[in-house]
C-alpha cells in the first residue's frame, strides 16, 4: 500500500515538474500561465470538497465560504504586516477555517448526511450576507496581498501554487490509503459496518471535515495572492454550489478529477467568452454532468480509470500461498466465559424479538446459535455488538459489563461482528479493508490471513470481488483483528457445499490459531456440526434447546421448529 | 412595544411563505422520499413566467394562471427526472441530484431573466386586511398564512385519512414494493411534484414584490423553508407550519433592530444548527445504514 502511494505520488510529482518547468521557462504565453494558475487554485478547492463529498459521501455546500475565511485571514495578516509572508499566512488562513468546518460538521455527526446539506447551504447563505458587509482588508487603502519575491511573476506564482497543489495531493494520497482514509470510505458506505470495526463515526466525520476546511482555507489564501484583492462574490454561495456539482461530476477525490474539474471551471467560461456566448451556460452543463454522474454512479475520473485499466495488461499477482506460520500470533486469553449474556430481552414496540435469552460463550470454543428465520438471531448480534438503542438484561465481556458502551467501543474492547449483507466499501482494496478491520497488520500477515480463507490478493479492488468471497473477506477482517469474541452472522450464505465445509474447518480452528472465542450464527447444519462444540437454538425469540450439537439437533422441539412439522410426518 | 409588534407583523408574509414552502418540502419528503432543494426554484420559474407575461402587457389574472401552470410543469419535469432515473436511489443521492438541478435551474433562470436586472413585479394583493392592536395586517400575509394552514390541513388529512395517501406513504418507503402491489408509482409521484409546484408558485408570487425579485434570491428561499421543515423533523406538518411562521416573525423583529438587521439572513442557519444539535441528543443507528 505504501508502495502504491509512492508510485502515485511520484507520477504526480513528475507531471508537476514538467508543468512547472514548461511554465517557468516561459514556453507558454503569460495569459495561459495565468489561467493555469487559476485552474490549480480551483483544483485545491475541489480537492478539499472531494474529501467530504467524494470520500465521506456527505453533501457539503459551503466550501467557498471556508475558502473565504482563509482569504480574509490572509488579508488581515497582510494588513497587520504579520511577519512570515504569504506562505505562512496561507497556512494560518487554512487553520482559521478549521473551527468553522468542525462546528458545521457537528450537527451531522449522528444523523443522515442530508442534514449536512441543509446546514452547509444555510451557512453559505449566512456567510454571504456577513461577507457582503466586510470589504476585503486593505482594499480601501489599495493595499494588495504581496506575493513572495521569488514567485512574484505570473510564471513564478504558478509554480508557487503548483507546489501547494502537489504537496496537498501527495499528502491526501497517503492519508487516503491509511486507516483514516479507509475509515472515511467505510463511513460513506455503511456507518454501522465502520463502527463494527471500532471506527468512531464522530472522529471519522469530523477529521474529514476539519481537513477539508483546512484545504479549502488554503485555496482561499492562494486566491488572495493570485488576485491581490478580493470581493465577496469570489466566495458566494453560487460558487460553492457549482463547485459541488463539478466535484460530483468529475470525482474531486481523485487528483486527476480535481484538475479536470479545475479545467472545466476555468476554461469553460473562457471558451464561451471567446465564442461570445454567455458564460453562465457552464453551470447548466455542470448540473447536467453531475446528474448524469449520479445516475450512473460513476464520476468522470472513475470512468477514465476503468478505461485505462482495460488498456493495461492485467497484472496477475503472485499466487503462491503464504504459510500458516505467517498468520498473526494468537493473543493470550484467560480461560472461562469469554462472553456472558444474561436474560437478554429486546422489544420492538409490542413485538418481543428476544425473550429472556441467556448464552455463555467459553474462551477457546466455537458456539453456535441457530434457529429458523425470524427467530431473533440477528437481533441478538445487534444487541451484543451495541447496535440497539435499548435492551434489557446484561452483556458482559470477560466479566466486564458492556451496558452503555457504544458500538465502536465494544468493537475495540473485543466484540467483533460480521454482517449478513455485504457492507464492505467497494472502493477499498482487499488489503486496505484488512488494514481498516485490524490495526497494525504487517504485509505478510495480511497475505497469510487472506490465503488462509481463500481470499484474493491484497491489491485486488473489493469492487471486483464476487459476493460470496466478500463474505469470506468480512470474516478475514474480524479474524485478523483477533478480538476476544467473534460474532459471525451466517458466513456461509452464498457458498457452495464444499466451500462451506472448508469454511467450517477454518472456523473450528479460529480459537486455536487466533485466540478468539466464536459465536456462529448459521442456517447450514453441516457447517454448525463441523465447527461448533455447543449450540443454542432460538425460536420466536426464546431459547428452546442448548447443549452439544449431536444431542440438541436430535431433539424433537428443534426439528419441529426447523421443519414446522412433527418428525413422524417427515418420515412418512 | 408597538414598534416591535409592527415589525413582527411585518414578518408574517415571509413567515407564511416559509411555512408553505416548508410544508411542501415535508410533503415531498414523506411522499416521494426526496429532500428537495429545488422547491423554491420551481416556484420561482412560475413566478417569472407571470412577470414576463405581465411586462409584455398581458392582463394580470390570466398571467397568474399561466405562471402557476408553468410552475406546475417545472415541478412535474423535475419529478420526472427524479422518478425516471432516481426512483430507487438512496435519499442522499436524491438530495444531491436536486442540488445539482438547483445549480442548473438558477443558471438557466438567471440567463433567461437577465441576471440581476430589476423586474416589475405586480403586487397581487395590495392593501391591508384588518388592524391588530393598531397595526395593519396586510392581505398578503393573511393569504400566505391562510394558504399554508390550508395546505397543512390538506396534507395531514390526505396522508392520514385517504387510501391514496396511504398508498403514497408506502411508495416513499419502498417504491418497488408499492409498484408490485399495483400502486401507480410514477403517476402518483408526478402528481405530488405538480401539486407542490403549483402551491409554491402561488406563494412565491405573493412574496416576490417584497424581495428583490431576481431568480437567485427567490430560489434561495429554500433555505428558510428547509429550516422550517427541520423544525418539523421532516415529519410533522404542524410543527413545520409553526416553525416557518416563527422564522418569519423572528426575521421581522431582527430587521427592526439596526445592529443585527443586515445579518438577518443568518437566522435560518442558527435555527438549523440549534434544531439539529437538539435533535441528536441521543445516538441512534439509522435503519438503512
Amino acid at each position: 500500500m505504501k508502495r502504491a502511494s509512492l508510485r502515485a505520488s511520484l507520477t504526480l510529482i513528475a507531471v508537476a515538474l514538467v508543468a512547472g518547468g514548461v511554465a517557468y521557462a516561459g514556453l507558454l504565453p503569460s495569459y495561459w500561465v495565468f489561467l493555469a494558475t487559476s485552474v490549480l487554485i480551483t483544483g485545491v478547492a475541489l480537492q478539499s470538497l472531494g474529501l467530504v463529498a467524494g470520500r465521506t459521501g456527505m453533501i457539503a455546500l459551503c466550501q467557498m465560504s471556508f475558502a473565504g475565511v482563509g482569504a480574509w485571514t490572509v488579508g488581515y495578516l497582510n494588513l497587520a504586516e504579520t511577519p512570515g509572508g504569504l506562505p505562512l499566512w496561507i497556512l494560518i488562513g487554512g487553520l482559521a477555517a478549521v473551527p468553522f468546518g468542525v462546528a458545521i460538521g457537528l450537527p451531522a455527526l449522528r444523523l443522515r448526511g442530508i442534514n449536512l446539506a441543509i446546514v452547509t447551504l444555510s451557512f453559505a447563505t449566512a456567510f454571504d450576507t456577513i461577507l457582503a458587509t466586510m470589504t476585503y482588508p486593505g482594499q480601501t487603502d489599495f493595499l494588495q496581498v504581496p506575493r513572495p519575491e521569488l514567485f512574484d511573476s505570473d510564471e513564478g506564482y504558478f509554480v508557487f501554487v503548483l507546489l501547494f497543489y502537489v504537496t496537498i495531493a501527495v499528502a491526501l494520497e497517503f492519508i487516503s490509503r491509511s486507516r483514516l482514509g479507509a475509515s472515511w470510505l467505510a463511513v460513506r458506505h455503511s456507518e454501522r459496518a465502520a463502527a463494527a470495526h471500532g471506527v468512531s463515526i464522530a472522529t471519522a466525520k469530523l477529521s474529514a471535515f476539519a481537513l477539508s476546511a483546512f484545504v479549502a482555507g488554503i485555496s482561499g489564501g492562494l486566491l488572495a495572492g493570485y488576485l491581490g484583492t478580493l470581493v465577496a462574490e469570489n466566495f458566494s454561495m453560487m460558487q460553492s454550489l457549482s463547485l459541488y456539482a463539478v466535484s460530483v461530476m468529475t470525482g474531486a477525490h481523485f487528483a486527476e478529477g480535481a484538475i479536470i474539474g479545475g479545467l472545466l471551471v476555468v476554461m469553460f467560461p473562457e471558451i464561451l467568452r471567446r465564442l461570445d456566448w454567455p458564460q453562465d451556460i457552464g453551470n447548466v452543463l455542470f448540473a447536467i454532468g453531475a446528474t448524469q454522474a449520479l445516475s450512473t454512479g460513476e464520476t468522470m475520473s472513475e470512468t477514465f480509470r476503468r478505461q485505462f485499466r482495460k488498456l493495461l495488461p492485467a497484472r496477475v499477482p503472485k499466487t503462491s500461498a503464504a504459510p500458516v506460520s505467517q498468520l498473526p500470533a494468537a493473543l493470550e486469553r484467560a480461560a472461562g466465559p469469554a462472553l456472558t449474556i444474561e436474560s437478554l430481552t429486546v422489544r420492538y414496540g409490542s413485538v418481543v424479538a428476544l425473550n429472556n435469552v441467556s448464552i455463555t460463550v467459553a474462551a477457546g470454543t466455537v458456539a453456535g446459535l441457530i434457529g429458523p428465520n425470524g427467530a431473533g438471531k440477528s437481533t441478538f448480534i445487534d444487541a451484543v455488538a451495541g447496535f440497539l438503542s435499548s435492551y434489557q438484561g446484561s452483556v458482559s465481556l470477560g466479566g466486564r459489563p458492556l451496558e452503555g458502551v457504544p458500538a465502536h467501543q465494544r468493537a475495540r474492547a473485543g466484540v467483533r461482528r460480521t454482517w449478513q449483507t455485504n457492507r464492505i466499501a467497494p472502493e477499498l482494496t482487499v488489503g486496505g479493508y484488512l488494514a481498516l478491520a485490524s490495526k497494525g497488520l504487517t504485509a505478510s500477515q495480511t497475505k497469510a490471513v487472506l490465503d488462509w480463507l481463500d481470499c484474493p490478493h491484497p491489491d485486488t479492488l473489493v469492487a471486483s470481488v464476487d459476493a460470496g468471497t466478500r463474505r469470506l473477506l468480512d470474516v478475514a477482517g474480524v479474524v485478523a483483528a483477533r478480538p476476544a469474541v467473534l460474532l459471525l452472522d451466517e458466513p456461509a450464505a452464498g457458498q457452495s457445499h464444499e466451500e462451506t465445509l472448508r469454511l467450517g474447518q477454518r472456523i473450528a480452528e479460529i480459537p486455536k490459531l487466533f485466540g478468539s472465542a466464536v459465536l456462529l450464527v448459521e442456517h447450514d447444519m453441516d457447517l454448525v456440526r463441523a465447527a461448533c462444540s455447543e449450540i443454542t437454538v432460538l425460536d420466536f425469540g426464546q431459547v428452546i434447546a442448548s447443549g452439544p450439537p449431536a444431542r440438541v439437533l436430535s431433539e424433537r422441539a428443534v426439528k419441529k421448529a426447523y421443519l414446522g412439522i412433527e418428525e413422524e410426518s417427515v418420515a412418512a | 412595544m408597538n414598534a416591535l409588534l409592527t415589525s413582527a407583523v411585518a414578518g408574517l408574509t415571509a413567515g407564511g411563505t416559509y411555512a408553505l414552502l416548508g410544508v411542501c418540502a415535508v410533503f415531498t419528503y414523506r411522499l416521494v422520499a426526496v429532500v428537495n432543494f429545488t422547491g423554491a426554484a420551481i416556484g420561482t420559474a412560475g413566478t417569472f413566467v407571470l412577470i414576463a407575461l405581465f411586462e409584455a402587457g398581458f392582463p394580470i389574472w390570466p398571467s397568474v394562471l399561466a405562471g402557476i401552470a408553468a410552475g406546475t410543469a417545472t415541478g412535474v419535469a423535475i419529478g420526472y427526472i427524479m422518478t425516471r432515473w432516481f426512483g430507487e436511489a438512496s435519499a442522499s443521492t436524491k438530495a444531491a441530484v436536486t442540488v445539482a438541478l438547483l445549480v442548473g435551474l438558477i443558471a438557466v433562470g438567471l440567463r433567461l431573466t437577465g441576471g440581476q436586472h430589476p423586474h416589475n413585479m405586480p403586487e397581487l394583493f395590495p392593501g391591508s386586511a384588518f388592524r391588530l392592536a393598531g397595526v395593519e395586517v396586510t392581505i398578503a400575509s393573511v393569504l400566505t398564512i391562510g394558504l399554508a394552514v390550508l395546505f397543512t390541513i390538506l396534507s395531514d388529512l390526505f396522508l392520514n385519512r385517504t387510501k391514496v395517501g396511504l398508498n403514497l406513504r408506502a411508495l416513499a418507503d419502498r417504491p418497488m414494493a408499492a409498484e408490485l402491489l399495483g400502486v401507480r408509482v410514477q403517476l402518483l409521484s408526478l402528481l405530488v411534484w405538480g401539486m407542490t409546484g403549483a402551491f409554491t408558485t402561488f406563494a412565491l408570487m405573493i412574496i416576490a414584490p417584497q424581495r428583490s425579485p431576481n431568480f437567485m434570491t427567490l430560489s434561495l428561499l429554500v433555505v428558510p423553508a428547509l429550516a422550517a421543515a427541520l423544525i418539523g423533523v421532516f415529519r410533522s406538518f404542524w410543527w413545520t407550519l409553526a416553525g416557518g411562521i416563527a422564522l418569519g416573525i423572528v426575521e421581522g423583529l431582527a430587521s427592526s433592530i439596526d445592529s443585527v438587521s443586515q445579518y438577518r439572513s443568518a437566522i435560518p442557519f442558527l435555527v438549523v444548527l440549534a434544531v439539529l444539535l437538539w435533535s441528536q441528543r441521543e445516538a441512534r443507528w439509522d435503519e438503512a445504514r
